[in-house]
């Protein structure tokens, strides 16, 4: 690609950006939220229609005109929301659109030897009946990569993969990486995450406001990524110097005993004022279900939860929302936030209440509040009446944050905060941590990002197969410790990681 | 500090130019509709010499009024993330009843006109109870509805017209030459939906409700709680409507206001709202009510024939909102 | 878990709606003589003139000795057309139809014929299917009749507006070709004005409020029903029935109350109880073995201040 320019309304969304990719390497393209990643890639794919510059295949100019071309030419693209529908099966996914046929009635049975043999070789080892929504994010993710194979494709555009996934599926999922790139596929990879690029990519390419600012190899030093990302220099990932903080003794929050069969068991755990306790373990531990489970969202069968030493109804969210609990949801987009609402309206959605007298809405006092937290975050908006939907993956967790800074809650618990946001919007977010706990509040963060619940955390709760296995402290905890213990030392523990794939 | 935040850029100062006055663009800009009733209006006048007199414009106003107050209540539903099938039918078995109560049973007119309002109310609050704690549709409970209230309304009356006591009738006439009761209703309706959408602890709700319903839950609205309200507030609204519309013809009819939800559905989505809930607004839907009101005049004006009037009434319909759907697009 | 409580719910609705159903309907015990049963598929219930047809009906049918299941079809055709289906399936031994559409009666009632049950039409005609007989008032009369009293009423001059019924009905057809046909005697009366209101009351009192801004010098107005007319005088206020002469269809109480008081001039009344016991009797007639004709009009009359007691 060379010379790519595109021009929103108001906005130039690339500016002169080349690009390159050979067969059979692993180009990762690196860049803030809103640096043009998306916009480049959306181009390659056929979603856009670039301004100005060209694409070349072999030497020769092509015409990417719509997402039928990239597929005639070989590309194909795997987004963070996947284009699967989840009630057919595997296979019925797979070859959705272009399903063999025998005497004009569907082959099902070729059809499915078909799925079984792409699924092999993308390492899935479920029936190719099985209905996708039964599949966890990494197998929706192994099934799209598996489409993309089955279209022949030579170029495969993978926008952050690993952001939904835990550290043993990116494991997996670098596997098949290397496979294909082995096998001469070109592939674009993009992520936030700096310590991958060293495992995976060959080549890097930074964007920044819509221009390519360096190419430089892919062992490049995280520093030099991240000035060249940025423009700047991040001294300091994590700006929290855990462990040192004297928590009182009193527990804001306290669960003990907190079950739901099949799901979680035994949970006890204390939170105590200015604290940050981090809580690391395999997607499917029971990470979120519990945090679910505390703040009311989903009932549990047994157990207590209690804030201030105030027990709380269970299956109550009001009743938790009023000791002070707050929950910022793992799904931002989905359980976070009205998108179709403006800022304010959301900043506002949890003190809604209070600020209502007579069942009227002090909608003066409303915005006020909106502007002074909006203003204390830093979101990056053209006003408070823009809609939450066009703000960055950053912003808007800042605004989901904010609703509950609003609500002056005491325990927030945040579900994956910083999952799918760029590197300077991330700090940002820690270090609003840390005013919160410095001002007597405390933080439940449960993260899949290891680094970063190391990172952040003054006391570790590291969750196995619905129970927790072990609490570390900030100076017990590392990557290996962490790991020990969330890969479970229980006898069905190790049955479970089973459905890794086998034969490599 | 180990970064150098950047402070939010703040843009919401108005970029200078010499467009149009802030107020009139953002009344353009909020509401496309606007714009296509003012191509209608101007279009109607240059057809027929009768449409821009104070009689017409305030038989349009009157003739819209039913329309308009069930479309209120069918735009709570539809912002919520809903919708309400059943208005036409609430409406008509809350005025036959308003008849039964004060023709037949004696009640007092104020208090038959309060019973009558309750009616609608509780026809609602069985759709919210539906929706909310027996998780049917919305489609569904109140299509449910639609038939059930019809029947009842059909069950009190014996199929027959009820007269209503002439102590009512003012309630549909004209005040004098400019100014019309039903009209007036409408207007304070309008304003009580508009506050009630923008001003109220659940009208908030139920834009946060049907923009995304478990971020409202997780943000504590107590969101079934929230819909029973928005079910009983859409049956008030039609039981209003339905009294509206007895009060005119100074009898309460089993099958009045029959098909009238299509309107009032169409009313709301050419007024801007959308299906998929979290985006509407009573002054839109009041637009959209005087759209197809202004239609139906006009094509009895222009004596056009039956079949074509449906044939225009459902094009005007489409482009309406496809004329709002290229403006939001631009 | 979620899936098999709402089904067990659905099941249980069923079963209770099923219970009631069997209630209400298995209530009559058989009278000795053989128990006839015939089906009434009536259009839709929501008008006084259907109910009326209902009513004539059953007091015939219980005269006579018969058992006469009436099915409501709301207005639509598609209802009617199960219902039929019912009835072809549980052997009645004969069927009155009053049909929704009298296009798309056809293919129930051919279903019916096959099974050799015979259909009797009642008030509206079925198209491209023979049935028995069809008993109707005679809407072409009616609407000659219509147009000789507006014209009577007018001095035989004058402008007039015509509210139409819904125009895919036989009736709105029948009553507007009769209508027209008659106006032509009278060159002098003009219809100016020629709008649907669908048979509606409120739809009338707008259609006219809008054409009086069009039209304000009309002198008359014929409504194809009652209900339209009545919607007109609401309309013209004061001027109904003295400046403005009235002309309805139907002969409904609300007609009858409006001749009384004034405001409306002529109503061309039917008769619907007769009806509905003309059709039961030509049923019985088929049933028994009797040739019938294959067109029972049932007159219509016009009724005025002068006569209306007889009728109401």
């Amino acid at each position: 690609m060379e010379g790519i320019r595109k021009v929103f309304p108001g906005v130039v969304a690339l500016d002169g950006v080349d690009f390159d990719l050979r067969a059979g390497e692993v180009h990762v393209l690196l860049g803030e939220n809103g640096a043009g990643k998306s916009t480049l890639i959306k181009i390659l794919s056929g979603v856009y229609r670039a301004d100005g510059g060209r694409v070349l295949q072999n030497g020769r100019p092509v015409r990417v005109a719509g997402a039928e071309a990239a597929e005639k030419l070989g590309i194909a693209a795997i987004h963070q929301e996947f284009n699967l529908v989840p009630h057919l099966s595997i296979a019925e996914n797979l070859f959705l659109g272009r399903q063999p046929r025998r005497y004009g009635l569907l082959d099902r049975k070729k059809m499915e030897a078909d799925a079984a043999v792409l699924l092999q070789r993308v390492g899935v080892d479920a029936p190719p009946r099985t209905p996708v929504r039964e599949l966890g994010i990494a197998g929706r993710q192994m099934v799209e990569i598996a489409k993309a194979l089955s279209l022949r494709a030579r170029v495969l555009i993978m926008d952050e993969p690993t952001a939904v996934l835990t550290a043993e599926e990116v494991n997996r999922l670098f596997a098949i990486v290397r496979k294909l790139r082995s096998e001469g596929v070109g592939i674009v990879f993009i992520t936030h995450h700096l310590e991958e690029i060293p495992q995976i990519g060959d080549r890097v390419t930074v964007l920044r406001d819509g221009r390519s600012v360096g190419q430089v190899p892919a062992s490049a030093p995280e520093d030099e990524l991240v000035q060249q990302m940025v423009g700047r220099s991040i001294e300091q990932q994590y700006p929290r110097d855990t462990g040192r903080v004297t928590p009182s003794a009193q527990p804001l929050l306290r669960v003990t005993g907190l079950r739901r069969a099949g799901v979680f068991h035994d949970i006890h755990f204390e939170v105590r004022a200015g604290e940050v306790v981090g809580v690391a373990g395999l997607v499917g531990a029971g990470r979120t279900e519990v945090a679910r489970a505390v703040f009311g969202a989903d009932p549990y069968d047994a157990g207590t939860v209690e804030v201030l030493g105030k027990r709380l109804p269970g299956h109550n969210v009001s009743a938790a929302l009023a000791s002070g609990l707050g929950l910022v949801p793992e799904d931002r987009k989905g359980q976070g936030l009205v998108l179709g609402s403006s800022i304010q309206e959301n900043l506002g959605l949890v003190t809604l209440r209070k600020a209502t007298r007579g069942g009227l809405v002090d909608r003066a006092a409303q915005k006020r509040d909106a502007g002074r937290i909006a203003e204390r975050m830093a979101v990056r908006m053209a006003g408070l009446d823009q809609h939450v939907g066009t703000l960055s993956g950053g912003n808007q967790q800042k605004v989901v944050i904010g609703k509950w800074l609003l609500a002056q809650s005491r325990v927030l618990i945040l579900d994956e905060p910083t999952r799918g946001i760029d590197v300077g919007a991330k700090v940002e977010i820690y270090q609003l941590i840390n005013e919160l706990t410095a001002s007597g509040h405390a933080v439940l963060m449960i993260s899949s990002d290891l680094p970063e619940v190391l990172g952040m955390s003054d006391r570790v709760l590291v969750m196995s197969q619905g129970r927790i296995a072990g609490e570390l402290t900030a100076r017990e905890a590392t990557q290996d410790a962490v790991m020990a213990l969330a890969v479970g030392t229980s006898a069905h523990g190790a049955n479970e990681m089973e459905d890794s794939p086998r034969g490599h | 500090m180990a970064i150098d935040t950047q402070p939010g850029h703040r843009l919401d100062k108005r970029p200078s130019g010499n467009g149009p006055p802030p107020v009139i663009r953002r009344l353009v800009l909020d509401n496309g509709a606007l714009l296509a009733l003012v191509a209608m209006v101007i279009l109607m006048a240059v057809l027929s010499g009768n449409f821009f007199t104070t009689t017409n414009i305030v038989n349009v106003g009157v003739q819209a009024s039913v329309t308009a107050i069930l479309a209120y209540g069918v735009t709570f539903a539809i912002v919520s993330g809903g919708i309400d099938l059943s208005v036409g039918s609430v409406a008509a078995f809350s005025a036959v009843m308003l008849g039964w109560f004060t023709t037949n049973q004696g009640v007092p007119v104020f208090f038959g006109v309060i019973l009558a309002i309750l009616v609608g109310t509780a026809c609602g609050l069985v759709n919210g109870l539906l929706i909310a704690y027996g998780k049917l549709p919305p489609f569904i409970a109140t299509l449910a509805m639609l038939s059930a209230a019809r029947g009842l309304a059909q069950v009190v009356s014996e199929g027959a017209p009820i007269a209503l006591p002439d102590s009512l009738s003012w309630v549909g006439e004209n005040l004098n030459d400019y100014i019309a009761t039903p009209v007036l209703i409408m207007i304070a309706m309008g304003l009580i939906a508009g506050l009630v959408l923008m001003r109220t602890y659940s009208g908030r709700s139920m834009y946060a409700i049907g923009g995304n319903e478990e971020a409202a839950r997780l943000s504590g609205i107590r969101v079934q709680r929230q819909k029973i309200i928005v079910y009983a507030l859409v049956g008030a609204f039609a039981a209003v409507a339905g009294i509206v519309l007895a009060s005119r013809l100074v009898s309460a009819q089993p099958n009045a206001a029959e098909g009238y939800e299509l309107d009032a559905i169409a009313a709301v989505v050419i007024g801007g709202a959308s299906l998929a809930g979290g985006v509407g607004k009573a002054s839109g839907t009041l637009i959209g009510a005087l759209i197809l009101a202004v239609l139906r005049n006009g094509l009895n004006l222009l004596d056009v024939s039956a079949f074509w009037q449906q044939v225009v009434i459902g094009a005007v319909i489409a482009l309406a909102v496809l004329l709002d759907t290229l403006r939001r697009r631009a | 878990m979620s899936m098999r409580k709402s089904t067990s719910a659905v099941v249980m609705a069923t079963a209770v709606a099923l219970t009631v159903t069997a209630c209400g309907s298995d209530s009559d015990s058989g009278d000795g003589k053989e128990n006839v049963k015939l089906g009434f598929a009536i259009s839709a219930l929501n008008q006084p003139f259907m109910i009326q047809m209902k009513e004539g009906a059953e007091a015939e049918a219980k005269a006579q000795g018969a058992k006469i299941t009436v099915q409501d079809g709301q207005d639509d055709a598609s209802t009617q057309a199960n219902q039929m289906q019912n009835f072809t399936s549980q052997q009645v031994k004969g069927i009155i139809i009053n049909p929704v559409d009298s296009d798309a009666a056809a293919p129930s009632v051919k279903a019916a014929n096959n099974a050799k049950i015979p259909v009797i039409a009642a008030d509206r005609s079925v198209n491209k299917e023979k049935v028995k007989a069809t008993v109707a008032s005679d809407n072409v009369e009616g609407g000659k009749m219509a147009a000789k009293a507006i014209a009577e009423q007018l001095g035989e001059k004058g402008k007039i507006l015509q509210l139409r019924g819904q125009v895919s009905t036989s009736a709105a057809r029948e009553r507007n070709k009769g209508f027209t046909e008659g106006l032509k005697e009278y060159p002098n009366v003009k219809v100016v004005a020629k709008q649907p209101a669908d048979f509606l009351r409120d739809k009338g009192l707008n259609v006219t409020q809008n054409v009086m801004q069009s039209h304000p010098d009309i002198d008359g107005v014929f409504a194809e029903n009652d209900e339209m007319a009545l919607g007109a005088i609401k309309a013209l206020g004061g001027k109904a029935g003295k400046d403005v002469k009235i002309v309805g269809f139907d002969g409904t109480p609300d007609g009858f109350k409006a001749i009384k008081k004034g405001t409306m001039n002529v109503t061309i009344a039917q008769q619907p109880k007769e009806l509905g016991k003309m059709s039961v009797r030509n049923a019985m007639r088929v049933v028994d073995g009797t040739d019938i004709q294959s067109q029972i009009k049932v007159p219509v009359k016009a009724v005025t201040k002068k006569n209306v007691d007889r009728f109401s």
